[in-house]
């Protein structure tokens, strides 16, 4: 079955008209930019993911892949932004097996209005579209009601505003490579600094006429947490306890596949976490 | 012209700035012994002061109050046992675990303070009234008295969106031991046994069935502390400590703040009650 | 769902400006005089000190109004440089109701030093504190207020204020919007809550560990590690750390920078 699934609508309208609060999502507060240069674009984001006032996550991804040479940023609900561009990465890669052409930054913008517009708003997708295709250089802007923009320069989100005052006062045209990078860079420190919704870390992705297209995964990293002061490991047998059940190895073998792992290897089988400590 | 124009102009600062008086209200050391409450500029105060303050009928409302408790007062052959847990909630937030909910009103009788948010003036203003009486007729103030005294300032604010529900005990040679029930709806009611709060259901619910005019001081004790015991398990706005009061007519004996959580596991584990809570894996 | 922008109802009702609504039913405009201006303050008691701090951070919606705007105050002290005052007190809510509240603290101490020729007890400061707020109990301040200074006895003395002026005095207490965070840290760490001596018994028998004063360089720590973990994760938290401590040398007060994201 295609499409979203509304069979709990009323019950949810009901409910809440009872006084039930409505699940939080997380939304991606965010500042988001792009800019075009001589013979590529860049696009920016910070890391932060809000739910209300917490923060969500500290370094997350806003920056999605669309096609090799087309790639997203995302503000607004979180599950949007990767659903909606998810999607359409999906039928631009069908849709260029099927011409047995490459995708135009236009159609992925055009698909993206059409399905938002769709949805009168209600997908939370507030998106800055940019790339490189046989027609030149692209960077749109799609609201969640479905309007576009075509510009040199844009900014999107919570930190827009922030963003925008740093275009409006250094951009210049004509930019190079290293310039536009360094613009985009300083849009969004703007609005990790100025605007509450943004933060952590700047993401960027570099798309450049008959180059490979470069993530710049964290590329400036302008908040990293300092040392505790304090450890707060606690001497074994601190917590209380009702009851034990003591597990062994060979009850385990039962159920899972066990693997003994010798103590000093470190194994690549897990992708590493990054861990407070 | 000129006159009239004279009599109906005002200095356009006249009243920007506080007067004379309340200059000197400012800076008074101590406050004024009758409660000048300052009140918004509306016609309609009690309805802004519930969508400012009120969390149950609006969760999201900007200033939230403490509130929430489990209280219970009973008469006996003893005199009164008094028993409260000790949380304070404000909307979903546990404010506090140690708050002390009986306030001594003299050395011999005692009021004690439930759901409310700032009790003290309150009942500090009956302490006052009472002393006065007391100072008066050179005897102690009975409890009805004194209970009648607060039912009448609790009227008289009645509307204005106070919040609380106490209960007066006392012991007086002419009375006997006396137990009353005061609201901010101006209630006073006498009685033998009252549970007052968001948990008094579950007092109830044992206090009843244990209860006996006769119980022993002993006894009397143990079922205040089992009833709130019972709230504390059952109602999440109830909590942190069990604290245990008995009014006697030489004065009043205090039997303990203790931490409910042990309280608890004692009496799973030692008396076998509470069955429902399991520890099996 | 939790939107971009500071008013959700703007983005959620379709709204078309250029025709301008032309009812002219009467609009009834709420009286709404408060404004959350965010942050956080905690107090934590020693044997002989009480330390404030708060967080100097000053918001509105998504937008940060000031970077320094301190939260905790000298209650009593000289007017230009706060000196000779021995009390303290930490405001957390709408600023401009904690600054009232403050100036008229201060006052009624001065006043109290004028008129009885002898610096005001906190303890008499604690519940006149009180009935500033009382006074207020129908058009309350907006204000999480925390009172700190040193007992008869010396020792670190701290009350924690609802609203409308119901207080206690407590060991620790953490206000303002990232309290949920730091409170439960503080309950661990400053009383012990569900911490147990390793090996002191078996069930029932198993003894919890004992609340005590600690000492001033942990609890300084302590505060530092609150705040630097509650700008992690809490929007509103940052910029600076102002923290004061009183002692029986005098306040002495230690501003720490926070992360400004």
């Amino acid at each position: 079955m295609p499409g979203f699934d509304f069979s709990n609508y009323n019950r949810n309208a009901a409910l809440h008209a009872r006084g039930a609060p409505l699940p939080k999502a997380t939304s991606t507060g965010t500042t988001i930019v792009g800019c075009i240069y001589d013979n590529g674009v860049v696009i920016a984001a910070d890391t932060r993911a809000t739910s209300g006032p917490i923060v969500a996550d500290k370094n997350c991804e806003k920056l999605h892949y669309i096609a090799p040479q087309i790639w997203c940023a995302g503000a607004g609900t979180a599950a949007d932004t990767e659903f909606t561009t998810a999607l359409i990465s999906s039928n631009i890669e069908l849709h260029s097996l099927s011409t047995g052409r490459p995708p135009r930054v236009i159609t992925c913008m055009t698909m993206l209005k059409q399905h938002l517009f769709r949805y009168q708003g209600y997908i939370g997708a507030y998106l800055v579209v940019a790339g490189v295709d046989p027609t030149g250089v692209g960077l749109f802007t799609v609201h969640a009601h479905g309007s576009t923009d075509k510009l040199p320069y844009v900014t999107m989100g919570s930190g827009s505003l922030a963003a925008m005052s740093v275009f409006e006062s250094t951009w210049k045209p004509n930019l190079d490579r290293e310039g536009a990078i360094n613009l985009c860079a300083e849009a969004i420190k703007a609005g990790i600094f100025n605007d509450l919704g943004s933060g952590s870390n700047v993401d960027v992705c570099v798309i450049e006429k008959d180059k490979p297209t470069q993530l710049l995964r964290n590329y400036m990293k302008p908040n990293e947490r300092g040392r505790k002061e304090r450890n707060y490991k606690f001497a074994r047998g601190t917590t209380a306890w009702l009851n034990q059940k003591i597990i062994s190895k060979e009850d385990m073998r039962k159920y899972v596949t066990v693997e003994e792992l010798s103590a000093n290897v470190d194994l690549a089988t897990v992708e590493k976490m990054e861990v407070d400590t | 012209m000129d006159k009239l124009v004279a009599q109906y102009t005002r200095p356009p600062h006249q009243n920007e700035f506080y007067s004379e008086q309340e200059q000197r209200a400012l800076t008074e050391t101590l406050p004024p012994l009758t409660l000048k409450f300052d009140l918004p500029p509306l016609d309609n105060s009690p309805a802004f002061l519930r969508a400012m303050t009120d969390d149950h009928s609006n969760p999201d409302c900007p200033i939230k109050l403490a509130h929430g408790t489990t209280t219970l007062a009973f008469r006996f052959q003893g005199g009164i046992i008094v028993a409260t847990d000790s949380r304070a909630s404000a909307g979903d937030w546990i404010a506090s675990q140690t708050v002390k909910k009986v306030i001594p009103v003299s050395r011999l009788s005692r009021g004690e303070d439930k759901p409310t948010d700032a009790p003290t003036p309150g009942l500090l203003a009956t302490l006052a009234g009472g002393a006065a009486t007391e100072i008066r007729h050179k005897r102690r103030i009975t409890v009805a008295a004194a209970s009648k005294i607060l039912a009448n300032l609790t009227y008289a604010y009645k509307g204005m969106g106070l919040s609380m529900g106490t209960m007066l005990a006392g012991m007086t040679p002419q009375e006997g031991p006396a137990l009353y029930y005061i609201d901010s709806d101006g209630t006073r009611l006498p009685g033998n046994l009252f549970c007052v709060g968001s948990g008094q259901t579950f007092a109830y619910g044992v206090l009843d069935a244990e209860y006996r005019y006769d119980l022993s001081l002993e006894d009397a004790l143990q079922l205040g502390r089992r009833s709130i015991l019972a709230a504390t398990h059952r109602d999440a706005f109830s909590g942190g400590h069990i604290n245990l009061y008995h009014v006697k007519e030489e004065g009043w004996v205090h039997h303990g703040f203790q931490d409910m959580n042990p309280i608890f596991w004692q009496t799973k584990l030692e008396k076998g009650e509470f069955s429902n809570v399991t520890s099996e894996l | 769902m939790t939107s971009l922008w500071d008013n959700p109802s703007q983005a959620e009702t379709v709204g078309y400006s250029f025709h301008p609504s032309t009812s002219g039913s009467i609009r009834e405009h709420s009286f709404y005089p408060y404004t959350d201006n965010g942050g956080s303050t905690l107090g934590i008691a020693g044997s002989d000190f009480t330390i404030l701090a708060g967080d100097t951070r000053s918001v509105a919606g998504y937008n940060i109004n000031s970077r320094y705007v301190p939260k905790v105050f000298k209650i009593g002290g000289d007017e230009e440089t706060s000196e000779g005052a021995n009390i303290i007190l930490s405001v957390v809510g709408f600023a401009a109701d904690g600054r009232a509240l403050k100036e008229r603290l201060d006052t009624i101490v001065k006043m109290y030093k004028y008129q009885h020729g002898k610096p005001m007890s906190v303890k008499a400061c604690a519940q006149r504190l009180a009935t500033i707020l009382y006074q207020k109990r129908f058009f309350p301040y907006y204000v999480h207020a925390i009172l700190a200074g040193l007992d008869e006895e010396g020792k670190g003395a701290l009350y924690s204020y609802d609203p409308v002026g119901s207080y206690e005095r407590v060991q620790c207490q953490a206000a303002g919007s990232a309290a949920s965070l730091i409170m439960p840290f503080l309950d661990n760490q400053v009383d012990f809550k569900n911490q147990y001596i390793p090996g002191s018994g078996e069930g029932l028998a198993l003894k919890p560990k004992k609340q005590e004063p600690l000492p001033r360089e942990t609890v300084e720590q302590l505060v530092r590690d609150a705040f630097t973990s509650a700008v992690e994760r809490h929007i509103e938290v940052g910029d600076g750390l102002q923290m004061l401590i009183v002692s029986k040398s005098g306040i002495e007060e230690v501003y720490t920078p926070l992360k400004k994201d």
